[in-house]
């Protein structure tokens, strides 16, 4: 479980590139300066853009068949929402009004590159009483270093400043 | 005293076992308005909120700072905080103007003015309001689908049932954790076996929820609990910081999730600062708005007993549903959890949701007899749904219930259970009898169930996890039964989360997979003639009207 990530992201790379990349890098072609403009009208992009929608390792959306899976040609990694997704549909719902959603996406779209197991650890350090401030600054620079999150790893600074003033640090409680 | 008889016999009525006090401001025991509640104020320097509802940027607590950061739309916050709280709540019920337009004055506003703005409605005017307010055009309910032994064949079953019936959203929960992922998987194939494109979640611990929808046996979640005060959002032990992540990280795996809150949890906890219901809960839709949640469950849930208890209390669960509305979020406006004794109070609970249509009028409904409801019971079950279809037929709303027949149900039922009996010998679960699955077709409760050997059960739900089943292992076991549509439709709701169409607000899926949400199906109430009206929409009218006990009095002989 804990790797399953990392090694479809690794799957990625290698097909990209032929001589594989490392584990943890997110996609070097998922870039959000290639991502279109989108408004109300796209949407819903199953009906509308189904070939803007990839998988994660790029696969188009219906490439992806009932055979396939029933065959176990496809990995069930490969069932999951790509970066690209979703900061389309947070195009989408800021073109609606609706710019916190699209932050919410962003910040999405930053961790579908963190393994699962990661991901379900990196939340229990933001509870209460969890983690020192060093705690919560180190997980910043893994989110900014190892998976190229620098939303989310802002996102853990700014948790580090508060718990810090308003006590929710290990051993304030 | 010489007792008159008539106040003997009023004692013995229902309502005389439900719970009444009066209304203690200092302990929070108020619903709308507070002496301590904060008069409304808002500061902006270089696009910085540097003033609160009275406090200080150096005095914010931690929600107060994540509402400043993240939660206002701070653009159009002095202009719109400049405004009479009368004159933006006459917006919200004039239907010459739109519900966007006003969304843009109330999305700015700060929680003590979005309060002040629903203290100035009177019931009648809330359900106006809610019902150009809501996001989703078209109304629905959702279903809770539970029993207390976890029977799988019945949920499948019931889960069915509630999807032929109408039900777009379902969501179980457990009588014992270990069950989590038997009962998220046997809701998800019921589901689907009932009605392609229903969606289901298991509502159990935050982090092991997640872990069931990055398996692809749920689709969505909605108990992500947010508190009004500070130290009870420490004791239901997240921060704003840790809520707003765990939002993103469900986003990250193409799941959609809402927030939760209600009037009366902080009571309840003990932390209520002295502050009304609804302005502590104004605090929590405003958490959810900051963290980029498309939505919200709210309506005091499973608090109910706290604010109905006291002066206007369920005035102020309507009013906290509209402020959610407001704040352009989904609102499942609770009606979900037993709290009077009194069939005219459990109606009058739900009327204002009802009338005035929701996104989710119930979230949720019992979809089995509340003895079953592991949810502790909600305000209606299953053998409410001919007087909640009455309702619908007579007033021509459509609360999200459609009738069926008894032949519809029995057959429904028998698929899901059979499909739920494969998928478990597909899986190398413990087998599900043919005598459980007719006993799933034709029961009504879990005591018409055979029993389990429940060990045998939690033994093979952590082997499960263990080995690593997803919800490729479900198509499969499906498909090599030769159960083709079920297994058909649960692969097309995997691919719908790859495409993360239904993380917009208010999102659902139709029998053929057509996402509607907030975004296609944006609600254009404004006034009559526009909007939602049932009739227009002339087969959901049609099963609505023929109900199947109305006589037909061209076949009737006089």
């Amino acid at each position: 479980m804990s790797s399953e990530v990392d090694d479809l992201v690794a799957k990625i790379m290698k097909e990209l590139n032929g001589n594989g990349g490392t584990a943890t890098k997110a996609p070097a072609q998922d870039t959000t300066s290639a991502d279109p403009d989108l408004t109300a009208k796209d949407f819903p992009l199953f009906k509308k853009h189904p070939d803007l929608v990839k998988s994660p390792s790029g696969k188009e959306l219906k490439a992806i068949t009932f055979q396939d899976i029933v065959d176990g040609k496809v990995d069930s990694k490969e069932l999951r929402i790509a970066p690209s997704t979703l900061r389309m549909q947070g195009k989408i719902a800021a073109e609606a009004g609706r710019s916190q959603i699209q932050n919410n996406f962003q910040r999405a779209a930053e961790l579908t590159s963190v393994p699962d197991d990661r991901l379900l650890e990196m939340y229990g350090a933001l509870r209460p009483y969890r983690s020192s401030k060093q705690d919560l600054l180190d997980i910043a620079d893994e989110l900014a270093d190892k998976y190229h999150a620098p939303i989310c790893s802002n996102w853990f600074k700014e948790a580090a400043t508060n718990y810090e003033k308003h006590n929710k640090l290990k051993g304030d409680n | 005293m010489k007792r008159q008889k008539r106040f003997e016999k009023l004692e013995k009525r229902p309502v005389h076992l439900d719970g009444f006090v009066k209304e203690w401001d200092d302990e929070g025991l108020v619903a709308m308005h507070s002496k301590n509640d904060p008069d409304p104020s808002l500061k902006v320097e270089n696009g910085v909120i540097t003033e609160l509802d009275g406090k200080k940027r150096e005095d914010f607590d931690l929600i107060d700072q994540y509402i400043a950061e993240y939660g206002i739309n701070i653009a159009n916050a002095e202009k719109a905080n400049a405004m009479s709280s009368q004159s933006i709540a006459k917006m919200l019920i004039d239907p010459n103007v739109s519900r966007s337009e006003v969304a843009k004055v109330t999305t700015a506003l700060t929680p003590a003015k979005a309060s002040d703005v629903i203290n100035q409605l009177n019931f009648a005017e809330m359900i106006m309001a809610v019902q150009k307010m809501r996001p989703r055009r078209t109304p629905f309910t959702q279903a809770h689908i539970t029993n207390t032994l976890d029977n799988p064949a019945e949920i499948a079953a019931d889960g069915a049932e509630a999807a032929l019936r109408g039900f777009p959203e379902l969501e179980t929960t457990t009588a014992v954790a270990r069950y989590a992922p038997l009962n998220a998987i046997s809701l998800m194939v019921g589901a689907q076996a009932g009605r392609p494109g229903v969606i289901t979640q298991c509502s159990v611990e935050e982090a092991v929820e997640l872990g069931l929808g990055m398996r692809g046996f749920t689709a969505y979640a909605e108990t992500i609990s947010v508190y009004g005060t500070d130290k009870v959002f420490t004791d239901g032990d997240d921060t704003p910081w840790s809520k707003g992540f765990l939002a993103s990280c469900y986003a990250s795996r193409g799941l959609k999730m809402r927030f939760s809150s209600g009037s009366g949890s902080e009571v309840l906890m003990g932390y209520t600062e002295g502050k009304s219901m609804l302005y502590l809960e104004s605090r929590c839709i405003y958490i959810t708005k900051a963290s980029g949640v498309q939505g919200l469950q709210n309506g005091s849930v499973s608090c109910i007993g706290v604010p109905s208890a006291v002066p206007s209390g369920l005035r102020e669960v309507l009013g906290e549903n509209l402020m959610c509305m407001m704040m352009d979020l989904e609102c499942a406006s609770s009606n979900d959890q037993t709290f009077s004794h009194s069939d005219i109070r459990r109606t009058e609970r739900m009327l204002g949701q009802f009338i005035a249509g929701t996104d989710y009028i119930s979230s949720g409904y019992a979809g089995e007899e509340n003895s079953d409801n592991t949810f502790a019971g909600s305000n209606m079950d299953v053998l409410d749904y001919d007087d909640y279809e009455s309702m619908e037929r007579d007033l021509a709303v459509d609360g999200g219930i459609l009738p069926i027949t008894e032949d519809q149900a029995i057959k429904i039922r028998q698929k899901a259970a059979k499909a739920v009996q494969a998928v478990f010998d597909g899986l190398g679960l413990p087998e599900i009898t043919d005598e459980e699955v007719e006993a799933a077709t034709y029961g009504s409760t879990s005591d018409d169930m055979p029993k389990r050997d429940m060990t045998q059960d939690i033994k093979a739900a952590q082997d499960l996890m263990d080995r690593g089943v997803t919800v490729s292992d479900i198509i499969k076991a499906l498909d090599d039964h030769g159960i083709d549509d079920t297994a058909q439709a649960v692969f097309k709701l995997a691919q719908q989360k790859i495409c993360g169409d239904y993380l917009q607000t208010s999102a659902i899926f139709d029998k053929d997979w057509n996402c509607i949400s907030a975004i296609n199906d944006n609600n254009d109430y404004m006034g009559p003639g526009t909007g939602y009206r049932v009739w227009e929409n002339k087969d959901q009218w049609q099963k609505i009207k023929d109900i199947p006990w109305a006589l037909d009095p061209q076949k009737v002989d006089f």
